[in-house]
């Protein structure tokens, strides 16, 4: 073709790129400021990140997500150093984590947050409102497990506990609502401790095997039926109030992060967190694409 | 205390040389896996490749094994044996085994069938029949090659068992995954002193028994090729 | 209670429906992983052409640079990681680190057999036309050197993209994390995908480099 017709060409080529590219760039209102949320290294970390960050997305914050970061003794250094501003906590849990297991996480949620506060305030972080969505520790056995030696509750197990052994992840062996837990309250002494992962295959697959007679699961988990799994109930209350709390530096916590974090927490339900995991864990569906729908349904995206 | 003196403390602490978690019992588990692999590995490796090697044919193919096997990432063969096989030893046992086949294969045939041609001619010469020839004539000339293969997949295996421990699997590498699990580096460090210390103990004793089952003639030559054969390593 | 062989799962080895929505997630993975493979294999390279011109010229120092070499080569590569990290952090630099030693070793070694590989004769030849001793190492010796080094830059390349893999356990980026994702979701697709494509990078790399060796040493086989 003649150099005219080619130089139309390339002058029209140009214009349409630069148009895709000035479509493409979003005109963003004001920023109002960057939030980097980190997330714990199990599936129900990720959706919780994606549902408290997206949020704040939404309301115009810039947020950088850091997940599968690990457990929370990598979590809270990375909190404490800055490197993150914000995680999605479980109130008992983190109570006991940031007191070193001094007991004094209770099953009222409202009580074990405000004393997580009192930790939290000298590391310059915050406890926001804990949701009424729960996720305990929780330990299960197989179904056929439990037919055979009768076993409903955890006390059930004092007979037989030095034939079993107990699978969860490492930091069990430390965490004053795992083994030592067990150990203390019931009185429990097990066969032998297995290294798995906290609530992941390698537990699952060492249920299935019987390499496990009993091992630690979450009690949001989606897939505990299917897999043939029944949880023994904690009747003497070790696990308290696990609530679902967002954790903040002081820096972030503006009065307007705060009131989106707060209107999620009491929206979110323990049946909804369930519901999403099973599309996380057994769909195989992405954490951001799931929480995205849960955040449409109510409202809370443009 | 400095991070070097909490190490040492570490593996001063007799809780940590005792039960089911500790260093006696990892290391144990560790030369365990290693040893199964090599040896149902060798198994099925050498034959082959001394039988490729003697008859000279499929050459290409044993040769290109190696570099396949190099070009395999080991943590993710590990994970596919877990996800195909479930928990326990067999995973863990198929993927090491796996991936102690191609130094060996490759090696037990290029020494077979870089024997001097004149010495095989010399042998036929003497008399020897096809088999006794392979036995008492090319396997002692292979000896160098063959041993250099079997301890380049040891050391091999030794290094891809600490990845074991990412599919729950025992053995060293369990200090190193669970310490940095708990973010506790004092074990993370003493597991991979521990490993490395395994590797070259491995490298070094296997060396040792090269040497002692080379024919004294063979020692006085030189064998540059040996050298290549150390250069696998995926873990 | 049955123990089926194979995990209840209900995915297939690849889900292909999944795979077709999530292919930035492979290039990103890819591309970090090429980005770490080339700063190895550069930066080994940079380090071990003097170390192995030195243990060349000065023969004393042959022996100690092969030893330490040989011993810091058998040290897996998560334990050499794992021990970085304490001093490094969990980072890009502690596992270039470690990755340039294993470069580094494979590289010095096969620079010396390729410098210690060129006939007496053709020294002397050389040295007979007067040539000084670095214009005859930059202009006879290592390019007859170069089979050798082209050799140890083949498997030093290979070797390297495997061991990035492992690298993802102290959170470097690359196709190591979606094999991690595959193994924590229980998800095969992640897993398959990314051990095929860091497979395919290796062939493809091993390729090339020989590629470029037939141009660069057209009188050798690269074989």
């Amino acid at each position: 073709m003649n150099w005219k017709l080619r130089s139309a060409y390339l002058a029209a080529s140009i214009a349409v790129a630069v148009a895709i590219g000035a479509c493409g760039s979003t005109s963003t209102p004001a920023a109002k400021g960057n939030i980097t949320i980190g997330g714990f290294a199990f599936s129900e970390g990720s959706v919780l990140a994606e549902l408290y960050g997206q949020a704040l997305q939404h309301d115009g914050y810039t947020v950088t997500f850091k997940l599968n970061l690990g457990s929370r003794e990598v979590v809270a250094p990375a909190i404490k150093s800055g490197q993150i501003d914000m995680y999605v906590g479980y109130a008992a849990t983190d109570l006991e984590f940031y007191n070193s297991g001094a007991g004094e996480a209770s099953g009222d949620p409202i009580a074990t947050t405000a004393k997580l506060n009192t930790h939290l305030q000298s590391l310059g972080l915050v406890a926001l409102t804990p949701s009424n969505t729960v996720d305990q520790n929780a330990f299960a056995v197989t179904k056929a497990t439990a037919a055979k030696y009768s076993l409903t509750k955890l006390s059930d197990l004092a007979p037989v506990a030095s034939q079993f052994v107990l699978g969860a992840g490492p930091e069990c062996k430390t965490r004053p609502f795992c083994l030592p837990g067990l150990q203390n309250t019931y009185g429990l002494h097990f066969k032998d401790f297995k290294t798995l992962d906290t609530d992941g295959p390698l537990t699952r697959a060492a249920f299935k095997n019987g390499s496990i007679q009993i091992g630690l699961v979450f009690s949001s988990d989606a897939d505990l039926n299917q897999l043939g799994l029944v949880v023994l109930q904690d009747d003497k209350h070790l696990e308290a109030a696990d609530n679902v709390v967002p954790i903040l530096r002081q820096a972030v916590a503006t009065d307007e992060a705060k009131t989106v974090l707060n209107s999620i927490s009491s929206k979110l339900t323990t049946k909804d967190l369930v519901q999403m995991n099973s599309q996380v864990e057994l769909l195989h569906q992405d954490a951001d694409a799931v929480t995205l729908a849960w955040l449409q349904q109510h409202n809370f995206s443009s | 205390m400095s991070f070097l003196s909490k190490v040492i403390a570490w593996f001063a602490d007799p809780a940590n040389w005792q039960g089911s978690d500790g260093i006696p019992t990892r290391l144990v588990e560790h030369i365990e896996l290693s040893a199964e692999a090599v040896a149902i590995g060798a198994v099925i490796a050498l034959p082959i490749g001394i039988v490729l090697g003697h008859y000279g044919r499929f050459g290409n193919a044993a040769i290109n094994l190696s570099n396949v096997g190099r070009a395999v990432p080991s943590f993710a063969i590990l994970v596919v044996a877990f996800q195909a096989f479930g928990l326990g030893n067999l995973p863990i046992i198929v993927a090491l085994t796996a991936l102690a086949i191609p130094p060996m294969l490759t090696n037990s045939y290029v020494a077979l069938n870089e024997v001097d041609p004149d010495i095989k001619e010399a042998a036929r010469g003497m008399g020897y029949r096809d088999f006794a020839q392979l036995l008492r004539v090319e396997l002692p000339q292979a000896v160098p090659l063959l041993m250099a293969g079997i301890r380049t997949s040891a050391v091999q295996v030794v290094a891809t068992a600490t990845l074991a421990a990412e599919i729950a699997g025992g053995g060293l590498g369990r200090f190193i995954v669970d310490g940095y699990a708990q973010q506790i580096y004092t074990e993370v460090f003493g597991g991979a002193v521990l490993v490395a210390l395994l590797a070259l103990a491995t490298e070094v004793s296997l060396s040792g028994v090269q040497k002692l089952l080379v024919p004294r003639g063979l020692r006085l030559q030189k064998a540059p090729a040996a050298q290549r054969a150390t250069t696998f390593k995926t873990a | 209670m049955t123990t089926p062989v194979f995990l209840d799962v209900v995915d297939p080895w690849i889900n292909w429906d999944w795979l077709s929505t999530h292919l930035p997630l492979f290039l990103t993975a890819l591309q970090d992983h090429v980005t770490l493979t080339l700063i190895a294999v550069a930066g080994g390279l940079v380090i071990s052409i003097p170390l192995g011109i030195g243990a060349h010229r000065w023969g004393v120092l042959r022996n100690p640079i092969l030893t330490v070499s040989g011993i810091l080569y058998t040290i897996p590569s998560l334990a050499l990681f794992s021990l970085l990290v304490p001093y490094t952090g969990l980072s890009g630099l502690t596992a270039e680190i470690g990755l340039i030693s294993y470069t580094v070793l494979i590289l010095v070694r096969n620079i010396l057999v390729g410098l210690e590989a060129v006939p007496r004769d053709v020294l002397d030849a050389a040295d007979g036309m007067g040539y000084r001793p670095f214009r005859r190492l930059i202009a006879v010796e290592l390019p007859l050197a170069l089979p050798a080094i082209f050799a140890g830059l083949r498997i030093a390349t290979v070797t390297t993209i495997g061991l990035v893999t492992v690298a993802a356990l102290i959170g470097v980026g690359g196709l190591g994390q979606l094999i991690l994702q595959g193994l924590v979701d229980n998800f095969h697709t992640p897993l398959v995908v990314a051990t095929v494509l860091s497979i395919a990078l290796a062939f493809v790399a091993d390729l090339g480099i020989a590629g470029v060796q037939r141009l660069a040493v057209p009188w050798s086989r690269s074989g």
